[in-house]
């Protein structure tokens, strides 16, 4: 009956997590909005139909994939760089840790709000530097083709750490004695991060690969403070596009469509992400 | 093939952990490195596996003076008193991941380690990874691995102390038939000094970074050069006896004889133990251990003596023999 241990946290999962969902699904079958006079009207899956046309919603869709993808797998790659280096023993690793956890530690509509006075054009310091070489204006966060690049370098800036300290923990976990005969065996140290580091630090990967790809699939205020969205909404995204539905439109009905959706999608890039990890360890497995 | 310590020191700082080391093990043969935790012999063998760089001296292993060598290049079979087994994988890829490493091909791997799996009775867990083995499993497939690697050296580092007593019994014969079989030097290290003389041709008991003694399991018995190896092994603990002049006897408790002349004692504990039985005594000279045939009845007052070639003395200031 161990099981019902697990009581406690459940219920709290579902009154913080599990009401809200039911409560959204419910409301994305019902008009409520200033037309309704904010009163919850069934209207048969008229949300869900006015989705599947909604050439913005796709969009949005499109662009939080690629945001999401795009700054996740840089994230992990700079954070197992960057785990790898702060488990070597260096001389003045414990301030480096410290410092580099910062960008994490700071409130991310500070950091996006700084993020926008660097792009600036023209005042910002890389506009400064490009006008100093004789290039003309990158118009970074006014150019559709590239704001979202800018949006993700900020998310990359304040995340990674994040990810690198759940994988320095991983990281810690990895007995050296499993190094030491690796290198008896004639193994060499750069063939080792293959064969052993790797491997045993795959589940701490899936975790950090989970978290980041859940918070970057709901990213918000990074996107708010930085460019709201624009320009012409190309880095809008799907959060960003319900929140607006809801506050600016007053159409929580759809607002709620637009939520679950978003949901759904994040379910499905997780199991993605999922299989593919589970795939990868079988071919380790048949390599053998 | 032998293995040659040349006043090999290691030090942390200031502190030298081992200091002025001399070794020579020849072929086949094995020498364990016996002391208390803190005494150097784990820093010594990562010395020569390559895992640690010594300060000062040099490391021959057969004829080749390897000090600076990498562990990669070392050709050394070790076992790790973890086992180090690497977890993701199965008992077969663990055997043949190194020999993978080392370039050599697949057809060639299958049938190697399929040959040291069945020297090792290992055959039926080669699909299991090592989180399924229990310990003395795990134990065969460390050796295994060591095997897998032809050293020039093996190196065992507490193989044993993972194991429950009955097992490391058994154990014993095997883990020694197997190593000896070939023609590299042994070094095994261990805290247990029935391990040691079970194990090993020589001894080296270890004490502070230094070499305190090295023999036979015989000679460190029967002639032990200071009072911390005469104290260190054997089992009970040797009887020390103040004497005149800074000198201290010291006589084994199996040592210790009944009869009409000689020390009186006071019998205040006793302990069977099978075949023998453990005589804890009071006397003027301070508590007595003595070791007899479990038949003899003892009474309550007794008079101990001893024949002088088994009494060893020592001097009290400097421990050594004399």
């Amino acid at each position: 009956m161990i099981q019902l241990l697990l009581v406690p946290a459940a219920l709290l999962i579902a009154l913080v997590f599990g009401i809200p969902l039911l409560r959204y699904s419910w409301l994305s079958f019902h008009a409520d909005s200033v037309l309704t006079g904010l009163v919850a009207i069934p209207n048969h899956g008229a949300n869900w139909l006015r989705l599947l046309h909604d050439q913005r919603f796709w969009q949005d869709t499109y662009q939080t994939a690629r945001f999401a993808t795009v700054s996740v797998s840089l994230e992990l790659l700079l954070a197992i760089a960057i785990a790898l280096l702060l488990d070597q023993r260096w001389r003045g690793r414990g301030v480096v840790r410290a410092i580099s956890l910062l960008p994490w530690a700071l409130p991310t509509t500070v950091m996006a709000l700084g993020w926008r006075w660097i792009f600036n054009t023209p005042y910002g310091p890389i506009e400064q530097f490009t006008e100093l070489i004789g290039l003309q204006p990158l118009n970074i966060l006014s150019n559709p083709n590239i704001t979202w690049l800018a949006t993700v370098v900020g998310d990359v800036w304040k995340t990674t750490p994040f990810a690198a300290l759940i994988l320095l923990a991983g990281l810690q976990t990895i007995p050296n004695d499993l190094y030491e005969a690796f290198h008896l065996e004639g193994g060499h140290p750069r063939a080792a991060l293959f064969q052993i580091t790797l491997p045993l630090l795959q589940p701490y990967l899936l975790l950090s690969l989970l978290f980041r790809l859940a918070q970057a699939f709901g990213v918000f205020d990074l996107i708010q403070v930085m460019t709201g969205g624009g320009p012409a909404g190309s880095t809008e995204s799907l959060a960003l596009y319900a929140y607006l539905n809801a506050m600016r439109f007053l159409d929580f009905g759809y607002s709620a469509t637009v939520m679950i959706s978003g949901f759904l999608l994040l379910v499905i890039a997780c199991l993605i992400a999922w299989l593919i990890i589970k795939q990868t360890s079988h071919w380790r497995e048949a390599l053998k | 093939m032998n293995l040659v310590l040349q006043n090999v020191g290691r030090r942390f700082g200031r502190k030298w952990i081992v200091r002025h080391l001399d070794l020579e093990v020849g072929e086949g043969e094995c020498l364990a490195l016996l002391g208390p935790s803190g005494c150097g012999k784990s820093t010594t063998l990562r010395l020569i596996a390559g895992l640690d760089q010594p300060n000062e001296g040099s490391i021959t292993i057969a004829g080749e003076d390897v000090t600076t060598v990498s562990p990669v290049d070392r050709r050394i079979g070790m076992v790790f008193q973890s086992y180090a087994l690497f977890p993701h994988l199965t008992v077969f890829a663990n055997l043949s991941l190194g020999l993978q490493v080392r370039g050599i091909a697949a057809s060639e791997r299958k049938q190697r380690v399929a040959s040291v799996l069945a020297l090792m009775q290992l055959e039926d867990l080669a699909e299991r990874h090592p989180a399924e083995l229990s310990g003395g499993q795990r134990q065969r497939v460390a050796l295994a691995r060591a095997l897998l690697r032809d050293p020039l050296v093996y190196l065992l580092d507490e193989p044993m102390s993972n194991l429950d007593a009955q097992l490391r019994e058994d154990l014993r014969p095997q883990l020694r038939h197997l190593i000896l079989q070939g023609s590299q030097p042994v070094i095994y290290v261990t805290h247990d000094q029935h391990e040691a003389m079970a194990m090993a041709h020589r001894i080296a008991v270890m004490r502070d970074g230094k070499i305190e003694q090295i023999g036979t399991p015989q000679e460190l018995y029967h002639n032990p050069l200071s009072l911390f190896v005469a104290s260190f092994i054997g089992r009970p603990q040797i009887n020390l006896l103040p004497a005149e002049s800074g000198i201290i006897k010291a006589i084994r408790p199996e040592h210790l004889q009944l009869s009409s002349e000689g020390i009186p004692c006071r019998l205040v504990y006793r302990e069977w133990l099978g075949t023998s039985q453990l005589l804890i005594l009071e006397s003027n000279r301070g508590r007595l251990r003595m070791l007899c045939a479990s038949e003899i009845t003892i009474p309550e007052t007794i008079k101990l003596n001893w024949s002088p070639e088994k009494e060893h003395q020592f001097d009290a200031s400097s421990g050594e023999r004399c």
